[in-house]
């Protein structure tokens, strides 16, 4: 076995996170998810009392939303590609 | 009633969003096999901003991006091979560009992988009104114009890893935890 | 039929404690800095939590989990746009002649990755934390796998090099 590479795997090897991570990710989570709840509960009124109507409106809105992030995915990525190299030449 | 109907296709473009050029690339779309083709002016961008999850990072950033854009057209590409498409394609989209209201801010050619990219600038007096992007790969190209005020910092930033990856199960068994 | 999370072994609770280490060092090792990994392997958890009902085992979690980890460690790198500039003055040496497992070189190796440039440090991590073979680095970065034996090769020949401009090298190695 080569030695750097083993040495490369004893630096590289993982580290536990800080004490308390994972209950304050799952306290956060928790939060969350009963702020969504509320949430999609007040929704589902809304869209009770709109009618099938406001139920379209949303279908549409998520489309138009889906339509926009897929745009600005296309235009990103060779924005971010320049400015990538633009930064590599000058570092 | 006809001369109506005329009428109002006829004030159709003067009603359509701002597109800065004419994405004319029905030719390359011949020769793609998938093809992208993205047309949201100002009102549809509003209404898809209300649909925005302020709470959720890249919707948030996307959310503010967008507040100062009138119009995004997007035309993407792909191919089956390398050599389907030529620079020719791209002359219509370019000869546009050589206008006086345009100019080249930025550009970038890498030859080992054959990718190309370019930002243009569309001014009117001192003030950006418009940016128009043109990337190409071997198998792959995409025009854009933004209409509008957009921060090409922030664009850039959201061409990382925007949104959640698709990643399918594993075939195979993972490593031991 | 809606798949429910005792159904696909995917409990919330267990993946966070169960891959976590993970997460973190993936952060940690790209970026060099625990609170900001720290924030970065939180945000990974949430849009887990958020995407929960896409994942179909515990092994797709584990792949997931690692793909968003990586991508959002770069992400954050490219934020903080800056590399780490370690000067090697300042950088504590390991005893002299070495032994294997020095923490020393251990802190050294660790630097030394992060001045790396993005892609390359990212497949050393992916390489030599996570024990991918170059076919799944490639996969989990979307590069061609050719590129990756590349970083690779170049990254090494990198450390080789400055490891041996400091007097660090296998012939130091005892055992």
């Amino acid at each position: 076995m080569d030695w750097l590479e083993d040495e490369l795997r004893r630096a590289l090897a993982r580290q536990d996170p800080p004490d308390g991570f994972a209950e304050r990710v799952l306290a956060r989570s928790a939060r969350g998810a009963s702020g969504a709840r509320r949430w999609l509960a007040a929704a589902a009124m809304v869209v009770v009392a709109a009618g099938a109507g406001g139920a379209w409106r949303q279908h549409q809105g998520n489309e138009a939303k889906q339509e926009v992030m897929l745009a600005l995915r296309l235009a990103s990525a060779p924005v971010h590609r320049i400015q990538s190299e633009v930064r590599g030449m000058t570092q | 009633m006809k001369s109506l109907l005329v009428a109002c296709l006829a004030a159709l473009p003067l009603l359509a969003a701002p597109q800065q050029f004419h994405l004319n690339l029905d030719s390359v779309a011949a020769k793609a096999s998938e093809h992208v083709d993205v047309s949201l002016n100002a009102s549809t961008l509003q209404f898809a901003a209300k649909f925005l999850d302020a709470s959720d990072p890249d919707e948030a950033k996307v959310k503010k991006l967008i507040a100062g854009i009138e119009g995004i057209y997007v035309r993407h590409f792909e191919f089956k091979s390398a050599g389907a498409w030529s620079q020719a394609d791209l002359e219509p989209i370019r000869a546009q560009l050589r206008g006086p209201e345009w100019s080249k801010i930025v550009g970038v050619t890498s030859s080992e992988d054959g990718e190309n990219a370019e930002v243009w600038l569309r001014t009117a007096g001192n003030k950006s009104v418009g940016v128009a992007i043109i990337a190409t790969e071997p198998k792959e190209m995409t025009v854009v114009n933004i209409a509008g005020t957009i921060d090409l910092e922030a664009l850039s930033e959201l061409g990382g890893h925007f949104g959640v990856p698709k990643v399918k199960p594993p075939d195979k068994p993972q490593k031991e935890e | 039929m809606l798949i429910g999370a005792v159904e696909t072994g995917c409990d919330f609770r267990v993946l966070v404690r169960q891959h976590q280490a993970m997460v973190f060092s993936i952060a940690l090792h790209f970026l060099r800095d625990r609170a900001t990994s720290e924030e970065v392997a939180q945000e990974v958890f949430f849009s887990l939590h958020r995407n929960l009902h896409q994942i179909e085992s515990p092994a797709h979690a584990a792949a997931w989990l690692r793909k968003v980890a990586v991508q959002r460690a770069i992400d954050e790198g490219r934020r903080r746009s800056r590399r780490p500039q370690v000067a090697l003055e300042d950088v504590a040496e390991p005893a002299a002649g070495g032994k294997p497992g020095d923490p020393l070189l251990s802190d050294l190796l660790r630097k030394l990755v992060a001045t790396l440039p993005e892609a390359p440090r990212m497949v050393m991590v992916l390489r030599y934390q996570e024990d991918l073979e170059p076919a799944e680095i490639a996969a989990a970065l979307e590069m061609p796998v050719a590129t990756v034996k590349s970083h690779l090769q170049r990254s090494l020949a990198m450390l080789r090099g400055k490891l041996a401009r400091r007097g660090i090298g296998e012939s130091g190695w005892t055992g």
